[in-house]
This record gives structure tokens, sequence and C-alpha cells, in this order.
């Protein structure tokens, strides 16, 4: 005889599901009203390694220690880096020119620690020690290199001298520091900075204070009610961790996550964009990409690639390529072709830069002149014995390199060249870029607001040994970098970096494919939403959830 | 039988260590380094070199290795170089997340799994039976993050019946400290623990009901009906308990399978226990991380395979005379 279905069974299963349902649903009520209340939760993708802002150059860290440490002076919404007239008080409420190498900050009397003792030129000069100290191994020390020394006039004044007059002085001074508290961190030994318990439960001087860190979960931050500069109406500010933006893009069109930084691939952007709870906010983007051709033999950096040591072959597979095509196929509307290796950011973009043009047909035949011809009717042209093959080297991790290196051999094909694919991890692939073992590279590069730094690294002599992996030298371009980065006013440097782009373009080092906007994702009951494309959180303690618009998430006590 | 298991935990040692032995030389021969997995210009070979040389990554590898294991030897699994702390207090953190996340589908294989099973064999070759077979099939041959991702957007995302990541709402509930939050982890907890036991059950239904009709065929089973037993209590009472033997086995290691299955599934629903921790520590080549989640992979996988030759033995001593 047949045992009775569990009838029983599936009905008190129901009811225990019905019973946890109303358990999670019945949310906490707060008693927060007003201007100054509201609970943001931000979707990361990713975590934060530390909060302590010299040994770290996490663009997730810096998100949060963003909110926590202040700099002496911060970049306007321009993103003009030369001089100081775009730059934004901070913790310095004035600061004036002593001559031509000497900076003079004032620091705000108001400004303070939180845990109560007030910010001085000692926090200042110490921060400076820190930065530039090579047992805390700091990753931006090289952009202070131009600074002589920091010292303090009084308790409230702070003196930069330089090296050498130069257009991003003020830019160098300010941007990448953030003060930090000496009575705090003077005690920590300098070579264990980067394991010290301060930089996972930091005391800063910033808009927000810190609060928890569940590691792999969340990390939560607290509006500073007595902050000086104003205090922030967004009162708790949650940071929540995912392993990737789909799952960012997941939480927010779930309504678990109020606000994300960038949705990525155009899907995310069409699936965020589409749920009536949020707004997007598109603003230009730090990044671009490119395919490097390796100019040194692989491993053998001493002689030249047998293929792309050739500057005629480089253009002819730089005309080869309809970068537009690749861009809306892999971006769809989120992204520009870059007029060379500069992101969207950067205030030297200027679609008017002479480029090789798409011509395949003259790709071809430039190819057959230089004696690159099918003798074998295999489909690939070859020369003295050699085939025109190459290897790409992309990683795993980005789905739209790995899309755009199968869309690049395949228009590569159609001229007769072959290329294979090295698909391999992140951690893999980028030490066999820096150490030159590869034909071609796929590469993304997230560049600073200046030009001056990003492209000397990556483009000139200056970058061998550092970001130039493909080995390109070419002293007349190194020549006008130069200049640019010496020119002392704005006009002046955007017409010289413009010029040796030029002359960068012509030698095809690379082809630049893509410099992708950025998109970011809030909830609509978040008002004042400005993003400083360079930091984009830069701006948040300005932002606000207007009273009328709070929900009882937004008012719920930590 | 006490030398008996002397010798399988002998045995159990050196799995572990051969586990801990590999993926220390698999992961520093696969290149990449802590330093150069970020695509950003800032960090110069020199800070590259130095980290280098902080990490002791600039000496030989086998200099490494018997550091690593004298260290562990004492207790210390190494600092983390992502994390910036000690790699115990990452697995600390993680650990517990992924027990919690194994220990529910468990319990939901072995429940669902031998209640089906038991059911089918009371069924046998009837439509119920057929239909539930052919459902754990196809449940079975599902890979387990497909099978997560389809109930996440499902119940997720379209129905907005259940969170889609993380283990607790961090606005209402940050800490664990009312039953509203408790029910909000459980919630939480509900589709990840469901995608990884439901597959297990399917597995688990299939055994149980094999096991089953073997036992119903038996003269015991006959005369339990001839005494007038009622049908449940011979199934329930008489069959099943000795039906259970080959579920003990499974029992035992299904822990370590679910633990280490477990990866794909936190990693589709932002459950940050020890497959997160791996999976990104990995990325980041975060050597000591990495070990250190592969020597408590390894050591669950072979204590609980210890455990189910022990219960096992203890249960049928036949194991154990063969075995010695």
């Amino acid at each position: 005889m047949p045992i009775r279905p569990p009838d029983r069974l599936i009905a008190r299963l129901l009811v225990a599901g019905v019973l946890l349902g109303s358990l999670a649903s019945c949310a906490r009520r707060g008693a927060c009203t007003g201007d100054y209340c509201g609970t943001v939760v931000i979707a990361a993708a990713g975590e934060p390694d530390i909060l302590l802002p010299p040994v770290t150059e996490l663009s997730t860290s810096r998100d949060v220690y963003d909110q926590l440490f202040l700099k002496l002076a911060d970049l306007g919404m321009s993103g003009n880096t030369i001089g100081d007239e775009d730059f934004q008080p901070q913790l310095a409420e004035r600061w004036e020119w002593d001559g031509p190498v000497t900076l003079v900050f004032h620091l705000d009397p108001r400004a303070r620690w939180q845990d109560g003792r007030a910010v001085t030129a000692g926090d200042v000069v110490f921060t400076y020690d820190a930065y530039t100290d090579s047992l805390v191994n700091s990753p931006f020390r090289s952009s202070l290199r131009l600074i002589s020394a920091v010292t303090a006039r009084d308790s409230l004044t702070a003196v930069f001298r330089f090296r050498q007059r130069y257009p991003e002085m003020f830019y160098d001074a300010v941007y990448q520091m953030r003060i930090l508290p000496a009575h705090l961190l003077r005690t920590i030994p300098r070579d264990q900075w980067r394991s010290a318990p301060f930089g996972r439960a930091p005391v800063g001087d910033g808009p927000y204070r810190f609060v928890a860190w569940k590691a792999g979960e969340s990390l939560e931050l607290a509006a500073d009610s007595t902050f000086y500069l104003g205090r922030p109406h967004i009162r708790r500010v949650i940071v929540r961790f995912t392993p990737n933006l789909q799952v960012v893009t997941t939480q927010l069109v779930a309504g678990e996550a109020d606000v994300t930084e960038q949705l990525g691939s155009p899907d995310n952007v069409k699936r965020a964009c589409a749920a009536p709870q949020l707004a997007c906010y598109p603003y230009k983007g730090a990044a671009y990409g490119y395919l490097g051709f390796n100019l040194a033999t692989p491993g053998d950096s001493t002689k030249p690639h047998p293929l792309f040591g050739d500057r005629e072959l480089r253009r002819a597979l730089v005309m080869a390529v309809d970068r537009t095509r690749l861009l809306r196929n892999v971006f769809g509307d989120f992204a520009k072709v870059p007029p060379g290796p500069i992101s969207q950011l950067a205030w030297i973009w200027d679609p008017e830069t002479r480029e090789l043009p798409h011509d395949s047909a003259q790709a071809a035949r430039l190819l057959t002149r230089l004696g690159w011809i099918d003798s074998d009717s295999d489909g690939v042209r070859d020369r003295a014995g050699q085939k025109l093959a190459f290897r790409i080297l992309v990683p795993t991790t980005s789905a739209s390199r790995r899309l755009y290196a199968r869309l690049l051999q395949e228009q590569f094909r159609t001229i007769g060249a072959e290329v294979q694919l090295d698909e391999v991890d992140l951690g893999l692939f980028s030490e066999r870029a820096r150490t030159g073992r590869f034909d071609a590279v796929l590469y993304t590069w997230n560049t600073d607001p200046t030009p001056s730094s990003s492209i000397p690294q990556t483009w000139t002599q200056a970058g061998l040994g550092r970001s130039n992996h493909g080995r390109y030298v070419n002293p007349a371009f190194d020549r006008l970098a130069d200049r640019a980065v010496g020119a002392m006013n704005h006009a002046e440097a955007r017409r010289l970096w413009r010029t040796a782009i030029e002359v960068l373009n012509q030698d095809a080092p690379a082809i630049f494919l893509f410099a992708p906007d950025a998109v970011a994702a809030a909830h609509r009951r978040i008002t004042d939403v400005t993003i400083r494309p360079d930091s984009w959180l830069a701006l948040l303690r300005t932002w606000r959830i207007p009273g009328d618009r709070l929900t009882d998430r937004d008012r719920a006590e930590r | 039988m006490s030398a008996w298991i002397v010798r399988r935990l002998a045995a159990a040692i050196a799995i572990v260590l051969a586990a801990v032995t590999l993926t220390f030389f698999l992961l520093h021969l696969a290149g990449g380094s802590p330093c150069g997995q970020r695509d950003v210009q800032s960090v110069a070979p020199e800070v590259c070199a130095r980290l280098r040389a902080q990490f002791g990554l600039d000496r030989p590898i086998w200099e490494q290795y018997g550091k690593y294991l004298w260290a562990v030897l004492h207790g210390d699994l190494g600092q983390s170089f992502w994390q910036r702390r000690p790699v115990i207090a990452a697995l600390g953190d993680a650990m517990p997340n992924t027990l919690v996340l194994a220990g529910t589908a468990l319990l939901i294989d072995f429940t669902l799994g031998l209640a089906l099973g038991v059911y089918q064999a009371a069924r046998a070759r009837r439509f119920g039976d057929i239909a539930l077979g052919n459902a754990a099939l196809f449940v079975n041959s599902m890979p387990t993050f497909w099978l997560g991702l389809v109930l996440l957007l499902v119940f997720g995302q379209w129905l907005h019946l259940v969170p889609v990541g993380g283990t607790h709402d961090p606005v209402l509930c940050a800490r664990l400290d009312s039953l509203h939050c408790v029910g909000d982890r459980l919630w939480h907890l509900a589709l990840p623990a469901l995608t990884l036991g439901l597959v297990g059950a399917a597995a688990t239904a299939r055994y149980q009901r094999a096991a089953m009709l073997e036992v119903i065929a038996q003269d015991f089973v006959r005369t339990a009906r001839a005494k007038g037993l009622r049908e449940r209590r011979v199934l329930l009472v008489h069959a099943l308990r000795n039906a259970l033997l080959p579920s003990i086995t499974l029992f035992g290691l299904a822990f370590p399978f679910l633990v280490t299955g477990a990866v794909l599934v936190e990693w589709v629903f932002a459950w940050p226990g020890m497959g997160w921790l791996a999976v990104m520590a990995i990325g980041q080549r975060d050597y000591p991380v990495v070990t250190a989640t592969a020597l408590v992979a390894s050591g669950m996988v072979t204590v609980g395979n210890l455990l189910a030759d022990v219960v096992y033995a203890a249960a049928d001593p036949r194991i154990r005379v063969r075995g010695a």
C-alpha cells in the first residue's frame, strides 16, 4: 500500500515560509526626520584592501577614504590641472605663492580630527614625509618627486617648496595627498603601515566617520554632523561589496542598493536605466583601451620585433581596423573612439586630432608593397618564409577586451594576417605585459586627470621599465611631450599635446580602440547628485534625500 | 579499530599536505604577482619590487615553501597580501558563512533527498515516481551555478520574492540583534542554500530510492506487513532504517563536496564565504589566502571521508575487517 503524500509536511513548510517572509519584511522603524536623514547603499564591484591612503591605489579604497580624509584643496568640476584657479579649498582655507617655487597653505582653523584634535600644519608635514618615505612605499611617491620640502611655518601654515617651476605644481601638491593624523600614526612603524589596524578602522577629518567594516560584505560610514565645511545630508553610507558589475546591476535593479559608480557593459546600462526607480548619470570615463604592438622581440628587448619593428607594417594594421564598427559592436553608444592614448576625462581630448584612416584596401596595398603576399594561397600573407602571424594577449577577466580580440582577429584575417589569442588571467596578463612577453596586447589604462603623468609613463623613453610595455620610443614625440608638460598656459599645452599625439599616431605603436563613457546610477529619491568625473563620490556630502522622499530604510537606526 | 583509525588519519594528513604543496607550487608557477594585477599606472616597478621583497616573494621558491610549511606547523597561516591582515582573520570571517550555507544545504539535501527517495520507492514505477525521477535527473544534471542563476533571475529579479545577494540587509540588520534580523539572514540564505541543496537532494533521492527498493523486497519487510503494521510504519521504521547505510557514506562525502561546491554559488549570490575568498584571492595572487583555503578545503574533504569511513566501519564490521 502506498504511503500518503506528505500533505502535512508541505503545509508546514508553507507556514514556515510565510512566517519567515513576515519576519524578514517586518522592518525596524527609525525616528530620523528632516533634511539630514537618509541612508545610501553603494554597490561596489570589489572591496577596499585598506583605508590608509598612502599605501593603496585601489579605486574602491579611494572612494571610501575620500569621505574620511581631506586634501588641502581639490580639483574643480572643470578638471583643469594647470595652475590653481580651478581648485576648491578643503583643509586649506586659502593659499598663496611666495615666489615662483614656494606655495603657502593656510589651514582652516575649524578643521578637526574625528577624535577632537585640531588638524595642524604638523600633520601636513608628517603626511608629506610619509608619502615620500621608502618604508611606506607609497604608489604616489613619484608624483611628489618635484616637491623638495614641506615645512610648518606655524600650527596653521604649511609651506611647500618645489625643485622647479612648472604648470602643475599645485596639482602635484594637493591631488594625491590626503592629510593624515600624525598623532595617531606616528607610533606605527612605517614598514608596517600596509597592515596597520588603523587602515581597517581609520580616524579621519572628512565629512564621514568610519563605523564598521565587515570583510567580504559591507562597510559603513556615518555623517559627521560637526563637519566644518557643512554637515552631509546623507546620514548613513553603506558600501556593499559584490564580485562584479553584473551583480552590482542586479542589486540596483532589485532595489537592494541605491547607487553605483559604473554599470559597465551596455547590457547593464540598459537594465539599470530601464528600472523605474533608478536615474542614470553618464560622465566622462577615465579609461582608454588599445591594441599595443610590442616593438621589441618578446623576451629580448634589445632586438626589434620581427613584425612590429617595422613602422609601415604597423601602419597597415592600424588602417585595416574599422575602429568605429568594433566600438559599436562592443560598447554600443557607450564609448568613443579615442583620438590617441587618452581617456575622455583628459582635458586634451580633441576629436580633430589627425589619425591614420580606416582603409582596408590601402592597408592591403601597403602590405603587398612591403612584400607580404599570400604565396601559398593559404589565406595568410608571408614574406621570405615568415607568415604574417602574431598573437594577441588578452585578460580573461575583461569581457569587452575578449570580444574585441575576436573581432580584431576577424578583421586582420580579411587582410591576410593570422592572429591567435592568448587569453590568460589578469595576474599573469599583467606580468607578461610588464615583462614584454607578448606580440600584441589588449590593454586598458585608467588615467589621472592630467596627461602629464599618464602619457609620458606609457609612451615615452621615460616610461621604459614602467608602463611603456610596447617599448615605443620616438625622440620627436618625447620632446613634444616634454614641451607640453612644461607649457604654462592651458591653450598652449593643449596645442602641443595635440601635435605630440599626431606624431605618435603616425608611428602607429598601437591601435587606440575605445574610451568608454562611465554611467553611474542612483535611486531617484536621491537628489542633487553631482558626479565629478575623476572621483565620482567627491561631492557625496552635497547629495541629499528630501524629507518627503525618505523611506523607512532611510530613517532606520543602526 | 584504533590502529585502523591512526592509519587513516596519517593518510589524511599526507593528502592534505599533498594538496597544499600542489596548490603552493601551481600558484607560484602560474605566474603573475600580487602587485601586477591592476590596470593603473601609478604602481611603479620599484614599488612592486619592494612589495615582493616585503612578502618574501624574491626568495627561491623552495625557501618560500619551507618557510610556509614551518609557519603552518606553528599555526601561522601568514598575512594576506590583498586584505592586509592575518589570513586566519580572513578565514575567520569567511568560514562561518560557508559553514552556514553548506550546513543548510546539507539539511535540504538529506531531508528532501531522503523524503523523495522513500516516496519514490513507495510509488515505484508509478506516475509520481517516474515524474520525480525525471525531475531529479534534470536538476542533478544542471551545473550548480547555472541553477543558481536561474533561481536568482526568477525568484530574485522577476518575482522579487527573495534577496538577490549578500548574507543580510546591511541597512536594517547590520547587527544580528533582533528576531527580524534572524529572519532576514534566513531569508538571504534561502536561495543559495536551496541551489546547493537541490542538486544534492536529486542525487540523494536516487540513491535512497534504489536502497529502499532493495530493502522493501526483503523478507523482514514482508513479515512486518504480514504482522499487520501500517504501511507508513513499515516503510519509515523497518525499511528506511535498513536502507540508510548508503546515505551515511553519502553524508560523509556530501559536506566537503558542498563546501568546495559552494565556490560558484557564493560567487553568484555574492555570499562572502570561503569560495568567494578563494576566487578573489586567486585573482589578486594572494598566495597565503589561496593556500590556506586549499588547506581548509582539503582538510574538510579528508576529515569528511574519514568520518564516513569510521561511521561506516562502526555500522558494518566487514569494512573494518577488510581494511585491517
